[in-house]
């Protein structure tokens, strides 16, 4: 059994990963002990909102490398830990048993080399999928400039892999990564994808990274914006075929004159996943969503902001609409749209159909009409002003009675300023 | 005319065939308050009413069966309403009615079942087996609906060479799996004597549980929507406890201890 000590570091350095699914693979039981369950299922929830799915740990947090945004660099003095294969298999197989946790996320520190850290990986979860005959889910972290032939056998054993590219422009990772190189992450992404194509067109037995590639991104720790961002990600996608971006804001942990002082809103993360939602289930393209240069609107969801710039493809029809017209109107969802498209099978919708559906109309009545009927806003300034207008300002509190302090110098500029404009009717 | 029915599909049904015509049948599993000279039936199975009755649904619908298993599987107090007024819209138009969402029975019914699948799939995650000195896993759990024979087929596909015992505490039942057979049996209360390794094992799982955890981000409110807090009580882990402890340190100290060597991470 392993020590609680070394569980507790190896935790540690690996619980800021942000992947968390153990979806997709439906890896069955040919003896032994373990299945895939291919929705994926989450087993506990930490006080910190986040799902326990899969036993995250890493082999060793004992690294060679000194990216600057990482506990567990070189120059950095932190408990030191390593586990053995063997131990990390024993802990799996026993979690996984007691129906703790749904698989393994193994990661490591750069120990020794590349070669050397993949070759421990690799020998961990062949002894799980061999001696201990666990058929549960596996998601191996990639260890950048490991040989290719390490990556491919890692590949016959691991349900999904990933290599993180963390920062989204190669000169920042340069900067900020100065051992990893944009080549030694996107190399091994295509090989594994290429790879993975030639088994399924040889059409051979057995299993070749069932849940594909994932990878992950810190935003906002470089200047590179979300137009960027989303095409990077879109190629990722459609070029190297991944299941899934993750994307982290950036808060300021490390004082280094090369990061920024400033944390990255936690709004824009979630409007860059709105974004890729769009690109991946609702047959968007990044080009609609924003230009290269810019980042997504914070104030309004990007789906709500392309169909406020698109008013002559609106109202959309719900009674008559294809599937694709509804993915796109504001506020309707994959599932509102499965339930209007069956639902308009029976009879004709209208507005109180839809409300006793559960579609979700505060966006959404701005732009469909339902039985050639309207209940929207006039125009898209009306539009624009009740749907940001619900959004809560970062600032704002309630006020007491009693409150004699004056607000922070920086906030008091901005609201004089806003009060200003409000004013002169500059908006 | 109100119909009661012990819960039993069978008895179900035959309430059904009862109930059929009459305008103002209400038929449930439970208690209900009855209205004054309300006249009321207690239904008793009969097999060949039930069996007659499900051939003829089937031939409207062929998943119907499996909708009212869920829906008598839940456990809020209409349940059986729900079913009659669902089956009887099948049996009116002599068709499927699931995707007709204009209808109240359908969104009734279909919301019930959503309620019901939706608690299976959370106990996929949230069972917790303990290891008995035998070797076989034992599970008490309480969940909201009777969906402990559902459970069943997930683990056995799971462990197939570990006996286990799923045992819902609160309906005093067992769905039972001794590496070969898979049945139900009525259990009040069970003794199981522990492995040597067990409390181990917890412990660790406790240790992970705590290391896993971010304290700078507390968002307890996102927690317990996820997992409900009337699910913790089997948990090993223990989350009111971790939830405590939380309490204790203050958000500031906790972002404090969370400073020293900060990571790389999200908000």
């Amino acid at each position: 059994m392993i020590a609680e000590e070394k569980l507790k570091i190896l935790t540690e350095s690996a619980k800021y990963d942000v992947s968390c699914s153990s979806s997709g693979s439906g890896r069955t039981n040919a003896g032994g002990i373990g299945n895939g369950l291919p929705d994926g299922c989450c087993h506990s929830f930490t006080p910190d909102g986040r799902c326990v799915s899969l036993l995250k740990i890493l082999m060793s947090n004992d690294c060679v490398f000194d990216c600057k945004y990482c506990m567990s660099r070189r120059s950095c003095d932190v408990p030191r830990a390593s586990a053995s294969p063997e131990e990390i298999c024993e802990l799996t197989v026993d979690f996984y048993k007691r129906n703790y946790i749904e698989g393994l996320f193994l990661s490591s520190a750069v120990h020794v080399s590349p070669d050397h850290t993949m070759e421990r990986l690799v020998a961990a979860v062949r002894l799980l999928r061999t001696k201990y005959a666990f058929h549960g889910y596996v998601h191996l972290k990639g260890i950048p400039k490991a040989d290719p032939a390490l990556v491919t056998e890692a590949a016959r054993y691991a349900d999904r892999m990933s290599y993180n590219i963390e920062l989204p422009g190669e000169r920042s990772l340069k900067l900020l990564a100065p051992q990893k190189s944009k080549e030694s992450l996107l190399v091994p992404m295509r090989q594994l994808c290429r790879e993975k194509a030639a088994f399924r067109a040889e059409k051979r037995k057995g299993f070749f990274l069932p849940a594909g590639q994932t990878t992950q991104m810190i935003v906002g720790a470089s200047p590179e914006r979300d137009g960027q961002i989303l095409r990077l990600t879109q190629s990722l996608y459609r070029v190297n075929g991944l299941k899934r971006v993750y994307y982290s804001s950036y808060t300021p942990v490390v004082q280094d004159p090369l990061l920024p002082a400033a944390a990255s809103p936690a709004l824009r993360e979630h409007r860059l996943y709105q974004a890729d939602w769009l690109l991946r289930f609702y047959g968007f393209d990044v080009e609609e969503l924003v230009p290269e240069g810019e980042d997504l609107p914070l104030e309004l969801d990007p789906k709500c902001a392309w169909a406020l710039r698109h008013p002559e493809f609106f109202p959309v029809e719900v009674n008559r609409a294809p599937l694709e017209a509804l993915l796109r109107v504001p506020g309707i969802g994959a599932r509102s749209a499965q339930k209007i498209m069956s639902a308009r099978r029976f009879s004709s919708l209208n507005f109180e159909h839809l409300k006793k559906m559960r579609v979700v109309l505060k966006r959404a009545r701005h732009f469909i009409t339902a039985g050639g009927k309207f209940c929207g806003a006039e125009n898209e300034a009306a539009v624009r002003g009740l749907l940001t207008a619900g959004e809560r300002g970062e600032r704002a509190r309630q006020l007491s009675l009693f409150d004699g302090a004056l607000p922070p110098a920086a906030g008091g500029a901005l609201t004089r300023e806003a009060a200003a404009a409000a004013l002169t009717g500059e908006l | 005319m109100t119909y009661f029915f012990d819960g039993s599909k069978e008895a179900f049904l035959t309430a059904f065939l009862l109930a059929y015509c009459d305008e103002r049948a209400i038929v449930t599993a439970g208690s209900c308050q009855l209205a004054l000279g309300q006249e009321c039936v207690f239904v008793r199975a009969d097999e060949e009413k039930a069996r007659r009755c499900e051939a003829r649904l089937l031939s409207f619908d062929k998943g119907c069966m499996r909708d009212l298993g869920l829906l008598l599987r839940s456990g809020e107090a209409g349940r059986g309403q729900t079913a009659y007024r669902y089956l009887k819209l099948i049996a009116s138009r002599k068709a499927p009615v699931r995707g007709d969402l204009t209808e109240d029975a359908v969104v009734a019914a279909n919301e019930c079942m959503r309620r019901v699948s939706f608690e299976l799939h959370r106990f996929k995650g949230f069972v917790r087996f303990m290891e008995s000195a035998s070797g076989a896993l034992y599970a008490p759990i309480s969940p909201d609906h009777d969906i402990c024979d559902l459970l069943l087929p997930h683990f056995r596909g799971r462990i197939p060479s570990i006996p286990f015992v799923l045992h819902d505490v609160r309906r005093c039942k067992a769905a039972v799996w001794d590496g070969a057979h898979a049945f139900t049996a009525p259990l009040t209360k069970a003794e199981v004597v522990l492995s040597a390794d067990e409390e181990g094992w917890q412990a660790l799982w406790r240790q992970y549980y705590a290391s896993v955890n971010i304290p700078s981000r507390k968002r307890l409110r996102q927690m317990k929507g996820y997992m409900p807090v009337r699910y913790w009580k089997f948990m090993p882990e223990m989350p009111a406890a971790a939830v405590e402890a939380l309490r204790e340190t203050p958000a500031s100290a906790a972002a404090g201890q969370d400073d020293a060597p900060r990571p790389r991470g999200s908000s």
